[in-house]
């Protein structure tokens, strides 16, 4: 008798060649716009195992903050991301404004929170447009990018650039909107809300969109409590946590919003937290430009910054956006620190891909909505 | 058809080679125009897939190390000469080079051939993105083939007849066979948009997920004739159903009739176009499972639903 196991059948070992196979995604891949790897052992169509490796766009921007002074740094962090720069410039602001003691006019706050709601609605259109076009989808994916140079155009006509505002200074802002500005934004908004809900029902009613996204990339919220997973990606599996409510900064303390969430916490729920989410900013820049009050638009600030340290969190598009800076009385910061909601969704990345289609992995890596630039800074 | 010079003109120009190049390109044109309009977009100007064709010509020729380069050079080739016989056997405005009874189940058989070559093709290619590609295509064929076939051969049972020149014909005295069988033609369309590995099927090339799929490792002029392949299988796969569904040219003199097959074509490529704006992109198991569970036992409704009118 012999052992069927011990012998080695030429077909047998082209048969294991062929249901375990190595693919590499990244660090160029069409599914990824940014660099970042992953390594997918798969066996037929089911992926096993995936190894992520990070730290292809890593530019040491943390040690570039401690060379400059708190005035060059403004620009310097606004550079770590090409989709949320405003809110990096705002939560790192807040945190030398704390540090200072400053008093920001409420003028300024209302124009910084304006571009925090614009960016957010442009970094979600882009989102969507991603994730449309890696499920397949390209309809979607030109409607949403076409939507999203209505708020591309708003902010370049605000500040004079489309992905980098250079808003924000320390103690205000830069820009400030005159009342025939205003009527022209308001109505770009309304026509841009038009667009979006034809988008959500779209996303609501297609089937081959549902049988894509349903399912896919699940994450319960136990999960995403255990990986500190923050912002749209846990709204959505039910976690209800939103720093503009939670701990309002800014002028978010004087809106009146509704903080979306879903309980499927699949690629599917993500989508519709992100789309609503994206209909409700709307609705806060609404408030914000009729409400916008009169003053002045910046304080003096000093250049030296008291001794000291701070932490300072604003709510990027992405999740919670954690700034650490501390001071040791010059006019260079002794440590900056900075945590990117990206960070933890990474983390979960190997979870959500186990067992996975190969198919689905652009839809599990989209649905999440990484912003690698922020992740590895 | 004993006249050398007139045979020759045949295979050469009209419905030959030159003609399904002609409208090769054309019919790339219109599709990338219109999905381009219904997305929002303005798309290519009308000489955008020449001026691809001649550009792929003219540049290097690569593979990776390992792939199998004769069989890589001889693929499209094949696939090519196969979609080009089956074009004889395809009526356009009346006129096929060739007929027999009999030459629809050639025509299928020769239509499977790029099918068969493109799995191949990412076979041989030796990279992990046109290997899957490989595999997801040939799982695709059968998804799709057997409710295909059994759609195209509604129209041949019904008529007692198994050459496309004589159902066409057929069909300009009684009813078009679309009005017989709406089912059938749906069936076929979809079977059609699996089979040209189009939006919502175009699992085996997914970009954001396998590169370009078995055609990823090709360059230069094998590319260059595999998109000429592809594209022409769109043609006479429009052709085909024009002919099995829509009544073929009719009764028109012969101008005009080659001016309403056009017509007719252009629907078809219209309906095509549409579908491929309209939905996501489907898994191959979600494919697998929409042929199997429902198109292939509709398409065999269908045909026990013809035979038993047939009986009677």
């Amino acid at each position: 008798m012999t052992n069927e196991q011990s012998i080695d059948y030429p077909t047998k070992r082209l048969t294991d060649q062929m249901t375990r196979m190595t693919i590499p995604i990244g660090p160029q891949h069409p599914a990824l716009k940014e660099p970042i790897s992953f390594l997918l052992t798969v066996e037929g169509e089911r992926i096993v195992e995936s190894v992520l490796r990070l730290g292809y766009v890593h530019r040491g921007i943390e040690r570039i903050c401690q060379n400059r002074n708190y005035v060059q740094n403004v620009h310097v962090v606004e550079r770590i991301c090409g989709i949320c720069s405003h809110i990096h410039t705002t939560t790192y602001c807040q945190g030398i404004e704390a540090l200072t003691g400053l008093e920001v006019p409420l003028r300024a706050l209302y124009l910084r929170t304006l571009l925090c709601e614009l960016e957010r609605i442009h970094s979600h259109l882009l989102w969507l447009g991603v994730l449309a076009e890696d499920i397949g989808f390209t309809t979607i994916f030109m409607y949403a990018w076409r939507d999203r140079e209505i708020v591309l155009d708003i902010m370049e006509e605000l500040s004079g650039g489309r992905v980098a505002h250079a808003v924000n200074v320390i103690g205000g802002v830069r820009i400030d909107v005159d009342q025939e500005q205003v009527h022209s934004i308001l109505a770009r908004l309304d026509e841009l809300e038009r667009q979006i809900e034809t988008l959500l029902g779209v996303i609501q009613h297609e089937r081959t969109f549902q049988v894509r996204t349903r399912g896919v990339g699940h994450l319960s919220a136990e999960q995403v409590r255990r990986y500190c997973v923050v912002g749209p990606t846990a709204r959505a599996s039910g976690v209800d946590v939103d720093l503009r409510r939670d701990a309002p900064y800014a002028a978010y303390d004087r809106l009146d919003f509704q903080v979306m969430t879903a309980d499927e916490g699949d690629v599917w729920a993500r989508t519709l937290v992100r789309v609503q989410e994206t209909i409700e900013s709307l609705h806060m820049c609404r408030q914000l430009l009729t409400g916008l009050p009169q003053g002045v638009l910046t304080v003096r600030a000093p250049r030296r910054v008291p001794p000291g340290e701070v932490v300072s969190r604003g709510e990027a598009p992405r999740g919670e956006l954690v700034y650490y800076v501390r001071s040791d009385g010059s006019d260079r910061p002794a440590r900056v620190k900075i945590r990117t909601p990206t960070l933890t969704t990474l983390i979960t990345l190997p979870d959500q891909l186990r067992g996975v289609h190969t198919a689905d992995v652009p839809a599990v890596l989209a649905g999440v909505d990484l912003c690698i630039a922020c992740a590895d800074r | 058809m004993t006249d050398p010079l007139s045979a020759l003109f045949t295979l050469l120009i009209f419905p030959g080679f030159g003609f399904l190049f002609v409208c090769a390109l054309a019919v790339q044109w219109i599709d990338r125009r219109v999905a381009a309009r219904l997305q929002g977009r303005i798309g290519p100007p009308w000489f955008q897939p020449l001026a691809d064709f001649i550009k792929l010509m003219a540049k290097e020729d690569m593979l990776p190390i390992g792939a199998h380069e004769w069989a890589c050079a001889t693929l499209p080739l094949v696939s090519l000469a196969a979609v080009l016989t089956a074009a004889l056997y395809i009526p356009v405005g009346g006129r096929a080079a060739s007929a027999f009874e009999g030459d629809l189940i050639v025509v299928l058989f020769l239509l499977s051939i790029p099918a068969l070559a493109y799995f191949l093709a990412g076979w041989l290619s030796v990279s992990v993105f046109s290997i899957i590609g490989g595999n997801r295509s040939l799982l695709q064929y059968f998804a799709y083939e057997v409710p295909f076939l059994m759609a195209l051969s509604g129209p041949a049972i019904l008529s007692g007849s198994w050459s496309i020149s004589r159902i066409a014909a057929q069909q300009s005295q009684t009813a078009w066979m679309v009005l017989v069988q709406p089912l059938g033609f749906l069936l076929a369309l979809v079977g059609l948009i699996g089979k040209l590995k189009r939006s919502p099927f175009d699992i085996p090339k997914a970009k954001s997920e396998i590169g370009a799929g078995p055609l990823t490792e090709f360059s230069g002029r094998k590319l260059a004739l595999w998109h000429l392949t592809l594209h022409m299988q769109m043609v006479v796969g429009i052709f085909l159903l024009v002919n099995l569904f829509l009544g073929g040219c009719g009764n028109w003199p012969s101008g005009l009739a080659v001016f309403i097959f056009g017509i007719k074509a252009l629907l078809i490529l219209l309906i095509l176009s549409v579908a491929s704006v309209l939905y996501a992109r489907l898994r191959i198991d979600q494919l697998a499972n929409l042929g199997w569970r429902v198109l292939a036992p509709l398409a065999l409704a269908q045909i026990l639903v013809i035979i038993w009118i047939g009986i009677r």
